[in-house]
Formats: structure tokens, sequence, C-alpha cells
């Protein structure tokens, strides 16, 4: 990976970051979209695009509702991936220790999103000293601010994923110990969580469980017929 | 910061109707209390909190009590509504389309087309929103007892239950073209992870999803170590 690569992915770390919550909430932080701007930024589309699907078939049910605490899928995927990604074209895939740099991230992104919180808590309560105090610009500076620390804290941890998680790749790539698998067997692996997580998400009655069996005998029967 | 940022979005409504600095600082600062609600339904208070504004601004008795109390309520109603449309309908229906098409296709035209229509429907509530807010008025109530809500959250979980479906049909089609070896391994992939997934009294999961895949990758990683590329 060159440094104008490492660069970018650090950018666009900020921009997940932002996205996932403190701001624009347009699902580019979604696993699936950020897997794939990874591979475009490192020149591999169509791998960026398989361990996109990966990482969202993984992070599917995850759903912000009321104070539930979950990791931050975005960044997961963006060091997840990136660390698949930069392996050598000779070995196969690195898949186990591309999903633990990706389950760690997603976890430090997770509290450093606690502590965002906290932080832009305590500037809500300055914002009303000083909205009180008759400084009726407080609420648009605040919020800048908050978004500039957002994407610095989202840029931090992405640099420092991929510090660590590409420095490892170094030391575990040629060894049993990264995970190598065939990439067919990701493919399998992917599609079995996004089933088990698809399922238990939607299946709570006895009429998706219909639209579950339709879903399941149409496309084998198109698979049949088309041979 | 959704207060700060609720405050932030209502106050170029609040400088039209209040030319008096300390009556406007006045009124912003009773928007700066916690509007925690879902992201893209919440312009539909902005707008209403505008309307019943111009009622405050008019100087009508108890507009300000109403409009505080309204807005309270309508927080969690709003918060509800959307939170069962996006978070839990639209968003994971989409995701399991998409990444399925991207599985199958390994193209990342899956992820624009995925976004596309996320925000297609998601942009389109947000900024409709404040419109809708501001004609309903004191109707805010009918515009959230419209059954357009329930329906459109009830078909989206039924296509993700299809989706599903679909991806178990088109997996288990993957697999058959490894011969038994291939089926063998999806079902311990798949029920490995529904096991792990199942709920163990009141304290949660075994293992998270994320936990429960990589180790059902360390544990594929074994297998095909040990079998030297015995398996598909």
């Amino acid at each position: 990976m060159s440094i104008e690569q490492a660069a970018l992915l650090t950018v666009l770390g900020a921009v997940v970051f932002l996205d996932q919550w403190p701001a624009f909430q347009s699902m580019l932080s979604r696993p699936l979209v950020v897997g794939a701007v990874v591979g475009v930024v490192l020149d591999k589309p169509a791998d960026g695009a398989l361990w996109g699907a990966l990482f969202e078939a993984v992070y599917l049910g995850l759903l912000p509702i009321g104070a539930a605490r979950y990791p931050d899928a975005g960044l997961a995927t963006l060091a997840g991936s990136a660390v698949a990604l930069s392996a050598p074209a000779s070995v196969a895939p690195p898949v186990g220790w591309a999903v633990a740099v990706a389950l760690a991230t997603g976890a430090l992104g997770d509290h450093v999103g606690g502590f965002l919180r906290r932080w832009n808590g305590r500037t809500a309560v300055y914002v009303r000293e000083q909205v009180t105090a008759g400084d009726l610009s407080a609420p648009g500076r605040a919020i800048a601010i908050g978004l500039l620390r957002g994407a610095a804290l989202g840029a931090g941890v992405s640099a420092v994923a991929l510090t660590v998680g590409l420095g490892g790749l170094a030391l575990v790539v040629s060894t049993p110990w990264s995970g190598p698998l065939p990439r067919s067997v990701i493919v399998l692996a992917a599609a079995a969580a996004l089933t088990v997580n698809g399922t238990r998400l939607f299946v709570d009655g006895r009429s998706r469980l219909s639209a579950w069996g339709v879903g399941l005998v149409l496309v084998v029967a198109a698979f049949g017929l088309m041979g | 910061m959704q207060g700060v940022g609720f405050a932030w979005a209502i106050a170029p409504g609040l400088d039209r109707l209040y030319p008096d600095p300390r009556a406007r600082g006045e009124r912003l600062l009773a928007h700066l209390e916690p509007f925690n609600s879902n992201p893209y339904l919440a312009t539909i208070g902005i707008g209403f909190a505008l309307r019943l504004e111009q009622e405050v601004a008019r100087g009508s008795a108890g507009a300000d009590y109403r409009l505080s109390r309204l807005i309270k309520a309508l927080r969690s109603s709003l918060g509800a509504l959307g939170d069962d449309l996006f978070w839990v309908a639209w968003r994971p229906t989409l995701g399991v389309i998409g990444a399925a098409v991207a599985l199958a296709t390994g193209s990342p035209i899956a992820a624009l087309m995925y976004w596309i229509a996320y925000n297609a429907l998601a942009q389109s509530v947000r900024w409709r929103g404040v419109r809708a807010g501001f004609a309903s008025g004191a109707g805010i109530a009918r515009v959230l007892q419209d059954p357009f809500w329930s329906r459109a959250s009830g078909i989206t979980k039924t296509a993700g239950a299809a989706a599903s479906g679909a991806v178990l049909g088109g997996a288990l089609w993957a697999a058959s073209s490894g011969g038994l070896g291939g089926i063998s391994v999806f079902f311990f992939i798949t029920a490995f992870l529904w096991l792990a997934g199942l709920r163990r009294g009141s304290r949660g999961r075994w293992l998270s999803p994320s936990v429960a895949f990589l180790v059902v990758v360390i544990l594929l990683s074994v297998v095909v170590r040990v079998s030297a590329g015995g398996l598909p």
C-alpha cells in the first residue's frame, strides 16, 4: 500500500466515522459501501466488493435502536478490507487476520464513539450557557467543532487500525495463523452469515416464513431451469 | 447532539419570527432540549415546531407550553416510527439484497445501487419532513397514524425475509457445485452461526455474530490446513 493510498483510507475513516452517527447517516459507513470504496482505493474493486459483502453479512443484525451499544461496523470494514486486500496475490486471502483486525477496530470505534458522545454532551451544556449569555451563534459553532473532532477521532482510529493491521499482516501472512482460506469458502461463509442474520432478523411470523420459503424455492427453481 | 442540531436547524425560522435578539435567544434556548429521535423523521418535528413557533410569536396564550409538551411527545413517536422503518426494515433488507448481489457478481456496482436505493427513501423523507410537519400543525397525529409507515415497514420486512430465503437457495446451489463436501461445509457454518446466536436465558447470546464468524473462520482454516486443500 502506498503512502497516498494510506492517506486516502485515513480520510475515508474520518468520513465513515462521521457518517455512522454524528453527521450525515447516508450509509456511506455501511460495510457494503466501505468495502467497495476500499477496493477502489486499493485498485481491487471486485475484491473490495466481496469483503464489503462479507462484513455486511457479519454486521447485518446490529440495530442502532435506543441506548444499544454496538461495534463501529464501518471502521471495522475499512481496516479488515484494507488488511485483506493488502496481502500478496500469491497467498490465500488471510481472512482470519482480517476478521480479527476488523473486530478489534469495531470495538475500538465503539469506545471512541462513546467518548465522543460524552464530549458532545458536555459541549451541549456549554452551548446552553452561551445562548443564555446572549451568544446565538453558539449552536452553529458547536456543530462545526463537533464535526471536526469526530473527523479527527475517525481518522485517528483508522490510522491506528491500519498500522497495527498491516504491520501484523507482514508477520502472519505466510503462516497458518493468518487463517488462509480459498475464495470459494469465504463466499460460502459470507452467504451463511447473511442467511442466518437475515432469517433471524426478518422471519418472525408465519407470513414472513412463507415469504422466506418462496424466496428459497424460487431461486433454487431458477438455478435449476438455467441448468 | 440532536438537541443542539435541532436548535441550529430551527434557528433560521426563529430569525424571521423574532427580530429582537433577546426574544430569539429565549426561544432558541427552549429548543436546546434533548431531541432524541430518528435522524430521518426528525425533520417532521422541525416543521411542526416552526408552525407552533408562529403561534408563540403571535402571543397565543399557553402556546410555548403546548409546543414544549407536544415536541416531547413527538420525538419518541417519530423515533419509534423511523427506527422501525429505517433501522429494522429498510437498511437490513437492502443490506441482504446488496450483499447477495455483491457475493454473486463481485461487482462494486451492488454497493452503489444499495447506497442510491437507501437514500432515495431516507433523504426524500428527510427533505419532505419539514414541509409535512409544518403543513400538519395541530393535525400532526394524522401524519403519525398514516398507514404508510406500518405498511412500508411490513412490506419491506417481508421482502427481507424473501431475500434471506433466496440467499439460502443461491448458496445451496453454489455449494452443491463442490459436491457433498461443499454442502457439508455450508451446513456446518450455517448451523454453527445459528446455534452461536441462540439466546442464553436473559444474558444475551452465546456469541455475538462477529465473534461467531471469527470462530468459524479459525475452525475452517484448521480444517483446510489439515486436509491440505481437500475443501471446495
